[in-house]
């Protein structure tokens, strides 16, 4: 039997296609990555700022392993809080972070803060400290104290350099109940200051890295943790889950439609050259 | 009819077994974008042998068309020819998919664990004499200054060790301190995490600078007392 030159040709074409997803310029191995991070969940309502708001049961937490503060001095070698849990939602609008830590003691003197990276430029988790070969940016820190009732957004870019920003953007709430401690901050998505805040866009990760402060009073009347004696982590990510997204879809379909089509056309030539 | 077919598969299925399973037992195993590489070459010249000629070709693709085509085909044959041309269509559009969809995760970060030191630490020698009491010295200092999270094993697990991202680094683990020289560690040790080139992500490590809190001497110390506690032994240059 012989077939035509051209059923051969497209038939080949299939053949090869069929045996190697990887010629049509697909992915062929993939390996698994951090996955750990803080995301966003989009909602269309405003943002809750109530850390007893039910909207919180809805999303499912992260949890990160803090350490005592040991990177520079003065250190502190032993804290209470061992991992905090953070979840988080917005609405394209504004942004609310919830921190969740045990902590067996309600105090005046307790307090979180959140850090992000400013801008494009790389940050030490310390405070933005100078590093050797890096040209690092400045980080923005959203700080709250319970007997203070309220958070404030500070900027700092090295030791020494940490200080309130004039523009306070960032609203803070806690509540204690049961030993645990859960914390609402929550900020517009933008604003107007790019050199000292943090920007959240969609889709996009930022780092992001926490501390907690107990603030319990030692025999001796002195704070078990104040200042730069805190359980802190390291750099983790952070987003906003991006609005929905369907043209994916739409590719899968076309592609669909073309791989079924070209089959069509290839198995037609074929039965065309075989009945010759 | 089937014999022309089968050996091209057959030599395909074998060169993909001694590439995966075969090599490994004499060297490192072979990444799988190379083995991906090696099968479609091997594929390749399977095709340009048998379309050398009309005969070979009709040998090895006859059957392959005649299946694709439906042409005498029944029964399970039928049924599996018509989930084939039912699922190529679908996995190309899950393809297409899976590489338009936007990405769920993290940037990835390829940090060099052991980025090139500066010139000036390149092949500096300990300067202290390896003494017992040094040593002892040495170990000393480690766990005071180091254990609380590079651990008293000298194994990375110390209690502070949790929160940080990447973690303290595990002495006892042959890929860190024996394949470095002792100059390698004094430079780490001496201007810590923030010393870093851009390449090791100095902006995550929590290694502490430690030229501002102790003297060259005691951290030469230390270097030999993290070698003697993890028993390991620096590299050297033969």
């Amino acid at each position: 039997m012989r077939m035509r030159k051209s059923g051969h040709r497209a038939g080949l074409l299939l053949f090869i296609g069929m045996l190697f997803p990887g010629t049509m310029g697909l992915p062929v191995a993939g390996w698994a990555q951090e996955s750990v991070a803080v995301r966003a969940t989009l909602i269309a309502d405003a943002v809750p700022d109530d850390p007893t708001a039910s909207a919180w049961n809805a999303i499912a937490p992260s949890e990160f392993p803090l350490s005592p503060q040991v990177h520079w001095p003065t250190r502190i070698l032993q804290v209470t809080v061992q991992s905090v849990k953070a979840r988080a939602i917005h609405n394209g609008k504004d942004v609310a972070i919830m921190l969740e830590y045990a902590d067996p003691t309600e105090d005046p003197d307790d307090a979180a803060a959140v850090e992000f990276m400013v801008g494009e430029k790389k940050a030490h988790f310390a405070h933005g400290q100078p590093m050797a070969q890096v040209e690092g940016g400045p980080v923005n820190i959203w700080f709250w104290k319970n007997k203070d009732g309220k958070a404030v957004d500070m900027t700092a870019k090295g030791f020494g350099t940490l200080k309130a920003q004039d523009d306070q953007d960032v609203k803070a709430k806690g509540a204690y109940a049961n030993g645990e401690w859960k914390v609402v901050f929550t900020r517009p998505v933008t604003t107007a200051n790019n050199e000292t805040d943090t920007q959240f866009k969609p889709g996009d990760f930022v780092n992001i890295s926490f501390a907690v402060w107990d603030g319990k009073k030692e025999a001796g009347g002195d704070l078990k943790e104040k200042g730069s004696q805190k359980a802190i982590s390291s750099w983790w990510y952070f987003r906003l889950d991006p609005a929905p997204n369907y043209t994916p879809y739409g590719y899968a379909a076309l592609a669909i439609a073309l791989a079924a089509g070209f089959q069509f056309v290839v198995i037609r030539k074929l039965k065309k050259g075989s009945s010759t | 009819m089937k014999g022309p077919l089968i050996k091209p598969l057959v030599l395909t299925g074998g060169v993909y077994v001694v590439l995966k399973f075969v090599l490994p037992l004499f060297t490192a195993p072979l990444p799988s974008s190379l083995i991906f590489l090696y099968i479609a070459l091997t594929v390749t010249g399977v095709l340009i042998f048998t379309t050398l000629s009309e005969q070979a070709m009709e040998g090895v693709f006859g059957p392959v068309f005649r299946f694709l085509s439906g042409e005498g085909v029944g029964g399970a044959m039928q049924t599996a020819r018509l989930g084939l041309l039912v699922l190529f269509p679908l996995l190309v559009g899950w393809q297409t998919y899976s590489s338009t969809v936007p990405s769920d995760h993290p940037p990835a970060e390829n940090r060099t664990i052991h980025p090139a030191p500066p010139g000036e630490f390149a092949g500096l020698s300990n300067p202290i004499p390896n003494t017992p009491e040094n040593v002892m010295a040495g170990k000393g200092y480690y766990a005071a200054y180091c254990s609380p999270c590079h651990g008293a094993k000298f194994d990375g697990k110390g209690p502070a060790a949790g929160g940080f991202s990447p973690p303290p680094a595990n002495f006892v683990d042959p890929g860190t301190i024996a394949m470095l020289q002792e100059s390698y560690l004094f430079w780490r040790i001496k201007t810590g995490g923030v010393g870093l080139s851009t390449e090791g992500m100095p902006w995550k490590s929590a290694m502490p600078r430690w030229e501002v809190e102790l003297k060259d001497e005691q951290i030469w110390k230390i270097i030999m007392g993290e070698y003697d506690g993890a028993h390991q032994k620096p590299r050297t240059w033969e």
